[in-house]
C-alpha cells in the first residue's frame, strides 16, 4: 500500500541520518560530542547484529580505533585527566561491543589495528581503564579470529600470570579466556601446568560466577587428550579441586552445570580410570538430560555434551539407557520449532545412544521417534539432514529389525534414496551409511529398493570424483548383494557392467578396493551359476582381482580378494583352473606367489581365506584336483601349508587340517594312477632301484 | 524350530582357567554370516517316530556380546501347509556374556547340565562347570562352541498356527566340520528333541562364503 511503503520509507531515512549523525559526530572537535556519540554508537550496537553490520559498512570500527589510538597516546598516566580516561573506556566498550559474537566485528576489530591499543590498556593505572579493556579483548579472545596467543614466550607467560592473579574478575576471566582460545598443543598444556596457572584457574573455581565459568572452560582444554596432566592434577591436593568441579556440576546456573559437565567429561574421556564412581556418573547423565530443557544455547549444547559422554562407550550408554535418555530426547526432539543447532544435537545424541546396545535400538523404535528422523531427513539444514542420517544408521544396526525387514519399506526408502542427490556431500555420505544397512535384507524386500532406483543411484555414486561417496556407495551394493536373489544379482551387475567393477578393484583408494572385491565375493556366492560374472567381458574382473592381490596394501584387500578366489574355486573345473592360473606366478616372472606370503600373514583371517582356497581347490572329489595338487606344491604352497599344522588360530589350524587330509587322499589317488599308468619298462626300472637299495 | 503344543568326540585337553575378560572364541568361518546348515529334529513322543527336516541359516553374528541369530526352517511340519519358519537369537558360552548355567527360560542348572553332558565334547568341562557354570572357563582357543538357540517369532505363520516356540535349543557346534547337534527343552514338550545338522555347500564343491557389515 503505498502509504506503509512511504513510512517505510521515511522511518528508514530517518535511521539512515541517525546513523552518519553519530559516525560525523565522532569527527567532532568538541570532545564533549565526540564522548557522547561513542556513548550512543555503543548503546545502538548493543545486542544488536543488525546494527552492528550496518555501522561496520559505515566504517565505524577504523573511526573509533582511530580515536582509541589518540586517547591512549594522551595519556599521561595522570589519574585526574578523567575526560581523556572516558574517551578510551568508551572507544573500548565501542570495540569491544564489534567484537561481541560478532565474526565480522572481531576481523574489522583486528583490522584497525585496535588490538595493541586494547591490550595496552590492561597495564593502566586506572581500574575502569582496565577492565574496559579486559572486557573487549575478551569479547576477542571468544572468537577464533582473535590472534593466537604464544604461551612459550616467557613474558607473555608472565603477563598471563599477573591476569590471573588480579584481582579484579574481568581481568582474571580474560587470563582464562586467552588460555581457552589458544592452548591447543600438548606442549602448551604442559607449559601452563608448569608455571603452576591449573592452581590459579582452581582458586578460580571458587569466585564469582564468570570466574568459575572461565576457569571451567579453560581447565577442560588444559586437560583434553593429556593424561599426565590430568594425573597431576587429579592427584594435587588429595583431588580438592577435583570435587570442586564435581560439586559444580550441581550449581544453581545452568552454563555452570553444563561447563563443570564438560569438565569431567574430558577428564574421563582422557583418563578413563578416574570418574568411575557410579554417583558421579549418574548425576552427570541426569544433569545433561536435564540441562536438555534449557530454552537457550546451554539446551543447544547440552545434547553435544552428553554425546561426548557417552560415544563409544557401552556402560555410560547403559546408564543413560536406565536414566530414560531415549525417552527424553525424543520427548525434546517432538518440540514445535527447534533450531537446527538443537535438532542436529539430539539426533545425533540419539545416534550415540543406539550405537551399540540393542535395547536401546529397540527402546527408540517402539517410540515413534523414527518418523521424526525420516522426516528430518528432508529438513532445510544440511547439519540436521546428515544428523538424521546418522541416528538411523545407528537404529539401523539392529540385526533383529533387519532380519524382520523392518526398514525396507516405502515410507524409509523413498526420502533416503531422495537424499543421494543432496548437494552436500557430507549429507550423501550419511545417507549412503543408513542406505548400506538397511540393505542388508532377510525377507526379499531389496525389490522395494530397486523399484525406487536406488540400484541406479548407488552405481551413479560409485563413479564418482569424491573417495567417501565411491567408498559408501560400493559398502551400500556390497551389502545389497549379500544372499541377494540371482534376479537381483543380475540387474544390479548389467547396472554396474564388468568394466566398471574392474576398475573398482583397481581404484586408487584401498578402502574402495576391498569394498568392490567384497561386491564381486558376495555377487559369486549363492546359486553356482553366479561364478560366471567374473569371467564376463574375457575375465576382466578375475584378472583385476589377480592384479590387486599381487599388490595388495593391507590386509582387508588381501581377505576379500582370496575370498573371492576361493568362492569361484567352489565351481567347475574350469572355474578352478582360472583360480589356480591366478594365484600360480608363470614361471618367467620367478615371483613367489602371493598366497604364499598371504599363507604366512600376521593376520590370522587372511591366512584362513588363503588356506580355504587351497581347500576347495584340491577338493578330492573334482577330477582335475590331482594335477591341481602337483602345481601348487611346485609353487612351494603344499609345504607352507605342512608348516601350519599348528598355527596359533584354531580356525586356520582346522582348515589345514582339511587341506592335509584332502592332501593325503589325492597323494593316494596319484601314487595308484602312477602305478597303473606305468609302463613296463618303468617297472622294471622301478624294481631294479629297489633291488639295489635291498642290497646295499 | 516349532514344536507341537501340548506335547509333552572328545577334545585332548580341559581348558585352562580364564583371563576375565579375554575368553570370547576366535571366529570360525563355518559359523559366519550366511553360512547355511540342515539336517533334521528329532520330534519322536512316545506314540510315534517323527523327524522334521530342518534348514538354518545364520544372519547375524557378534562376537564381542555373545551373539548369534538367524532363521530355522522346518519343512515337513504335519500340520503347517507351507515350511514354518523362525528368527532365532542364540547365546555363545564364552564364559565372558553368558555361561553354561541359563538362569532363565525355566531351565535350572540340573537341567542345564543334563543337556550339556548330552555333548560327548562337554565332559572335560564338567567338573567345572558344577562349580561355576563354567566362569573361570578359558574357551577361546575350545574346538566346540557351545550355545543357547532361542526361537523369538516366527517369521511367515501367524501365533494361531497350533505350534510352539516356548522352548530353547541347548547347541554344540564342531568348529572342524560345522556340524550341530542341539537339545531342544521345554517344560512341557518332550524330552531331549535332537537336533543334528551340517553344514551345506549349497551345490558347490567346496566352501563359499559371503559378508556384509554394518556401519
Amino acid at each position: 500500500m503505498p502509504t506503509a511503503t512511504s513510512t517505510t520509507a521515511t522511518a528508514t531515512n530517518t535511521s539512515t541520518t541517525a546513523t552518519s549523525g553519530i559516525l560525523h559526530r565522532l569527527f567532532s572537535t568538541d570532545q564533549d560530542v565526540k564522548l557522547k556519540a561513542l556513548r550512543q554508537l555503543k548503546n545502538q550496537i548493543i545486542g544488536n547484529r543488525t546494527k552492528k553490520l550496518s555501522f561496520l559498512k559505515l566504517g565505524a570500527v577504523p573511526s573509533v580505533a582511530a580515536i582509541l589510538a589518540e586517547a591512549v597516546l594522551a595519556d599521561d598516566g595522570d589519574r585526574n585527566n578523567s575526560f581523556n580516561k572516558n574517551v578510551i573506556v568508551q572507544s573500548a566498550a565501542v570495540l569491544g561491543s564489534f567484537a561481541c559474537g560478532f565474526d565480522a566485528g572481531v576481523q574489522a576489530v583486528l583490522a584497525a589495528g585496535a588490538f595493541p591499543d586494547l591490550l595496552r590498556l590492561l597495564s593502566n593505572l586506572d581500574e575502569k581503564v582496565v577492565d574496559a579493556g579486559a572486557r573487549s579483548v575478551k569479547m576477542i579472545y571468544q572468537s577464533k579470529l582473535a590472534p593466537k596467543y604464544d604461551f612459550l614466550q616467557e613474558k607473555n607467560m608472565e603477563f598471563l600470570l599477573s591476569l590471573l592473579n588480579s584481582e579484579s574478575e574481568t581481568v582474571s576471566g580474560l587470563g582464562a579466556s586467552i588460555i581457552t582460545h589458544s592452548c591447543k598443543t600438548s606442549v602448551e598444556q604442559k607449559i601452563l601446568f608448569d608455571a603452576g596457572v591449573l592452581k590459579k584457574l582452581s582458586s578460580l573455581l571458587e569466585g564469582s560466577l564468570s570466574q568459575k565459568d572461565s576457569s571451567l572452560e579453560s581447565l577442560a582444554t588444559i586437560f583434553k587428550d593429556n593424561p599426565e596432566v590430568v594425573l597431576k592434577f587429579v592427584g594435587s591436593e588429595s583431588g580438592r579441586a577435583l570435587s570442586s568441579i564435581i560439586e559444580l556440576v550441581k550449581d544453581k546456573f545452568a552454563r555452570t552445570r553444563l561447563l563443570a559437565s564438560l569438565c569431567l567429561i574430558v577428564i574421563r574421556n582422557t583418563s578413563p580410570c578416574y570418574l568411575q564412581d557410579i554417583a558421579v556418573k549418574t548425576k552427570l547423565v541426569n544433569t545433561l538430560l536435564e540441562l536438555l530443557g534449557d530454552p537457550g544455547q546451554v539446551g543447544d549444547e547440552a545434547s553435544f555434551a552428553l554425546s561426548s559422554l557417552i560415544v563409544q562407550k557401552e556402560d555410560m550408554q547403559k546408564l543413560a539407557f536406565e536414566n530414560n535418555a531415549i525417552d527424553k530426547l525424543y520427548c525434546h526432539l517432538q518440540k514445535d520449532s527447534l533450531n537446527p543447532r538443537r535438532f542436529e544435537g539430539i539426533l545425533l545424541a540419539l545416534a550415540d545412544m543406539c550405537s551399540k546396545l540393542e535395547c536401546c535400538r529397540s527402546r527408540f523404535l517402539s517410540s515413534q521417534v523414527l518418523n521424526s528422523v525420516v522426516d528430518a531427513v528432508a529438513h532445510d539444514s544440511a547439519d540436521v539432514r546428515s544428523a538424521a542420517c546418522i541416528c538411523f544408521k545407528s537404529v539401523a544396526r539392529s540385526i533383529q529389525n533387519l532380519s524382520a525387514g523392518s526398514f525396507l519399506t516405502e515410507a524409509v526408502v523413498i526420502p533416503l534414496v531422495r537424499v543421494l542427490d543432496d548437494p552436500s556431500t557430507s549429507v550423501q555420505v550419511a545417507a549412503l551409511g543408513v542406505i548400506s544397512n538397511i540393505v542388508v535384507d532377510f525377507t526379499a524386500r531389496r525389490s522395494i529398493f530397486i523399484k525406487c532406483g536406488g540400484v541406479k543411484q548407488l552405481v551413479q555414486l560409485s563413479k564418482s570424483m569424491d573417495a567417501a561417496i565411491r567408498l559408501n556407495a560400493l559398502w551400500a551394493l556390497r551389502n545389497l548383494m549379500f544372499q541377494a536373489e540371482s534376479k537381483c544379482k543380475e540387474g544390479v551387475f548389467m547396472e554396474l557392467t564388468a568394466s566398471l567393477l574392474a576398475s573398482l578393484i583397481c581404484d586408487p583408494e584401498p578402502f574402495v578396493q576391498e569394498q568392490a572385491l567384497a561386491l564381486v565375493r558376495n555377487l559369486v556366492d549363492g546359486c553356482i551359476s553366479s561364478v560366471e560374472y567374473v569371467f564376463a567381458e574375457d575375465g576382466i574382473i578375475l584378472d583385476a582381482v589377480g592384479r590387486q592381490l599381487q599388490s595388495a596394501l593391507k590386509a582387508e584387500i588381501g581377505i576379500q580378494g582370496m575370498y573371492v578366489l576361493s568362492n569361484v574355486a567352489t565351481g567347475e573345473e574350469f572355474h578352478k583352473e582360472a583360480v589356480l592360473n591366478q594365484l600360480i606366478p608363470h614361471a618367467e616372472t620367478g615371483s613367489q606367489a602371493y598366497i604364499i606370503k598371504f599363507l604366512q600373514s600376521n593376520d590370522s583371517r587372511l591366512r584362513t581365506a588363503a588356506v580355504w582356497t587351497v581347500v576347495n581347490l584340491t577338493n578330492s572329489l573334482s577330477p582335475g584336483a590331482v594335477d591341481r595338487l602337483e602345481i601348487l606344491r611346485g609353487a612351494g604352497i603344499v609345504s607352507q601349508i605342512n608348516n601350519m599344522q599348528n598355527d596359533p588360530c584354531l580356525d586356520v589350524k582346522l582348515r589345514v587340517k582339511t587341506a592335509l587330509g584332502q592332501f593325503k587322499t589325492l597323494d593316494t589317488c596319484l601314487s595308484h594312477t602312477f602305478l597303473w599308468r606305468l609302463p613296463l619298462a618303468g617297472y622294471i626300472t622301478l624294481l631294479s632301484f629297489f633291488f639295489a637299495i635291498k642290497a646295499v | 524350530m516349532p514344536v507341537r503344543v501340548a506335547e509333552s568326540s572328545a577334545p585332548s585337553q580341559v581348558p585352562e582357567a580364564a583371563n576375565p575378560g579375554q575368553t570370547s572364541p576366535q571366529a570360525c568361518t563355518l559359523l559366519s554370516v550366511g553360512q547355511a546348515f540342515s539336517g533334521t529334529q528329532n520330534v519322536s513322543s512316545l506314540q510315534k517316530e517323527e523327524a522334521w527336516r530342518v534348514n538354518v541359516r545364520i544372519q547375524g553374528c557378534d562376537l564381542e556380546h555373545g551373539y548369534l541369530c538367524g532363521t530355522m526352517e522346518a519343512l515337513n511340519v504335519p500340520m503347517a501347509d507351507t515350511p514354518v519358519v523362525t528368527f532365532w537369537e542364540g547365546e555363545i558360552v564364552d564364559t565372558k556374556n553368558y555361561t553354561f548355567f541359563t538362569d532363565k527360560w525355566e531351565a535350572t542348572s540340573e537341567e542345564d547340565i543334563k543337556h550339556w553332558t548330552k555333548f560327548p565334547s562337554f565332559s572335560p568341562l564338567l567338573n567345572q562347570v558344577e562349580v561355576d557354570g563354567g566362569k573361570s572357563l578359558d574357551l577361546s582357543n575350545y574346538p566346540h562352541i557351545f550355545m543357547r538357540w532361542k526361537e523369538q517369532y516366527f517369521v511367515n505363520v501367524g501365533t494361531d498356527c497350533g505350534l510352539t516356540i516356548a522352548g530353547f535349543y541347548y547347541v554344540c557346534f564342531s568348529c572342524s566340520d560345522g556340524s550341530i547337534n542341539g537339545y531342544y527343552y521345554d517344560p512341557n514338550s518332550s524330552p531331549f528333541q535332537k537336533l543334528e545338522l551340517k553344514s551345506t555347500n549349497e551345490g558347490r564343491s567346496g566352501f563359499s562364503s559371503s559378508s556384509y557389515e554394518l556401519q
